[in-house]
């Protein structure tokens, strides 16, 4: 199917093999999660000195740690010596350093080779020199971002800027102060899926009529299928007979005081590119982190964020999660149900996206742009776009 | 003999000082305020005890873990099994000094010193 011969309804998507290829994933990982911000932990799992966590981003281990300067420290997760890699947990605690486990290489908490073994022998070995890699952090919302790239693109352009451009300014979301509020649930999805299933699932509600009735209820617009994420600045309104964002309706917790009476009852979707999805409710926020791990695979943690007095007085927020729990598992399933028709070589075209999804292809056209000149990637539409 | 180590405005508590004699000594001022000195290899593998963690009146090796009492050299717990040897401070004219012990030091084991001029 090419895309003249498609009706002006209808867009073409990315084609098939965008989503199972492992080229283009590793093309992807270099372009897209090597190159750009990307978000891994939320600052308070690291609310001491030496706790710290590892991610893969893009080809690469990463070490995240607190270090005694209270300062937030990214590393690359290997060692300087004979390039064993570092932390092989994903998360812990080192009481003072950290110790490569082949020979013993010690680094401190801000990545200083401070002890090897025969170290005082070889007085030529700079220890800043042969100290950690570091990588760039930057933090935000009360959330870690970093960036491996030599020269990081800027963070209030790509990161705040797809804030700006969804809600229109960045105050909107600084109302939340979703850095003060604290973690009151996080559960982590293991989907086998490729990364770009989910984004597109998560841009559009073209399916919320179908596979969330819990949603739609609580958002009864939803049931149109255009999704907040179409419009700017656009809050999809609470039922009239809604009391809060819950599975059933019902109250939700304490609402954060400077949310505005404009932006009470309703809720906010916005997609940080590349892989940070934020939900906004009058009483939590709701933050999605992907971590892309193979063409057919993703990990997504995501943290359902509360006052600080709800989570310390342990308020029962089961049905506050519970809603948008049951909306990952819905759309995670049907992202799974996708990703192995990706390979189908009846979509070896790619599908089609019909008006409320028509802003999907912006997406589609910037992960194009990203990976570089479009040259074997025929078949690909790069000149129709939807309105946004 | 004294032996000059440094000024002791140079060693601020919590710090320690790496003299390069051969053996090379380190010398600490602990948060109480005690300048002590020992050897500054540990009896385990060649690491120096002045790249380590000072706590108290006592000194973790950076490599692997082994604690040695800056008051008497004794090791907490292995790998090190032998002390090393501690070496009398006195501070003079603002300067500290050492008087070394002239006991044998418990170096770790080091095949390649010992075949004097074969590098393995």
């Amino acid at each position: 199917m090419t895309t003249s011969s498609l009706p002006e309804s209808l867009i073409a998507t990315l084609p098939g093999d965008h989503y199972t290829s492992q080229e283009l994933f590793r093309l992807e990982q270099e372009h897209i999660f090597e190159s750009m911000w990307f978000c891994v932990a939320r600052s308070a799992d690291l609310d001491r000195p030496g706790r710290y966590r590892t991610f893969q981003v893009g080809r690469e281990s990463v070490l995240v740690t607190r270090s005694r300067d209270r300062t937030v420290r990214a590393f690359f997760n290997v060692c300087r010596h004979r390039g064993a890699q570092l932390c092989t947990q994903p998360s812990g605690e080192v009481k003072r350093a950290f110790q490569c486990p082949y020979h013993a290489w010690t680094y401190d908490l801000e990545g200083k080779l401070v002890a090897a073994p025969n170290l005082t022998k070889m007085p030529d070995i700079g220890r800043t020199e042969f100290g950690l890699v570091p990588v760039q952090v930057r933090e935000w919302l009360g959330y870690v971002w970093v960036c491996l790239a030599d020269d990081p693109p800027s963070f209030e352009e790509q990161v705040v800027g797809d804030v700006v451009a969804r809600l229109g300014d960045a105050e909107v979301i600084e109302r939340y102060s979703i850095e003060e509020l604290d973690v009151g649930r996080r559960i982590v999805y293991d989907v086998a899926a490729n990364w770009k299933l989910i984004v597109e699932n998560f841009m559009e509600c073209y399916h919320c009529a179908t596979i969330h009735p819990e949603l739609t209820e609580v958002l009864p617009e939803f049931a149109d299928g255009y999704a907040a994420q179409y419009f700017v600045g656009h809050g999809a309104e609470f039922g009239a007979d809604v009391k809060g964002f819950t599975v059933d309706g019902s109250e939700g917790l304490d609402r954060i005081p400077t949310v505005t009476p404009a932006q009470d009852r309703r809720y906010y979707a916005i997609t940080i590119r590349p892989q940070v999805f934020v939900n906004l409710v009058p009483d939590h926020v709701i933050l999605h982190r992907m971590y892309p791990v193979a063409a057919d695979r993703t990990i997504v943690e995501c943290d359902w964020l509360y006052l600080k007095d709800v989570v310390a007085r342990d308020e029962d927020i089961s049905r506050s999660v519970e809603l948008f729990h049951r909306v990952n598992t819905q759309d995670f399933a049907a992202c799974e149900r996708c990703q192995p028709a990706m390979g189908s070589r009846l979509y070896a075209g790619g599908g089609v996206l019909v008006p409320s999804e028509h802003h999907i292809a912006a997406f589609h056209e910037w992960v194009l742009d990203r990976l570089g000149p479009p040259s074997g990637r025929a078949g690909v539409s790069r000149g129709s776009r939807g309105d946004g | 003999m004294l032996i000059p180590v440094c000024p002791l405005a140079d060693l601020p508590r919590g710090e320690a000082f790496r003299l390069e004699l051969d053996p090379p000594v380190a010398v600490f001022h602990t948060e109480d305020g005690d300048i002590l000195a020992i050897d500054d290899t540990c009896t385990h593998q060649d690491a120096s005890l002045a790249d380590g963690w000072l706590e108290g009146c006592q000194v973790e090796c950076p490599l692997h873990s082994s604690a040695f009492d800056l008051r008497t050299g004794a090791p907490s717990a292995p790998p090190a099994r032998l002390p090393v040897r501690t070496h009398r401070v006195v501070v003079k004219d603002g300067t500290v000094h050492v008087m070394l012990c002239d006991a044998p030091p418990n170096l770790p084991p080091c095949p390649a010193a010992r075949l004097a001029g074969d590098p393995t």
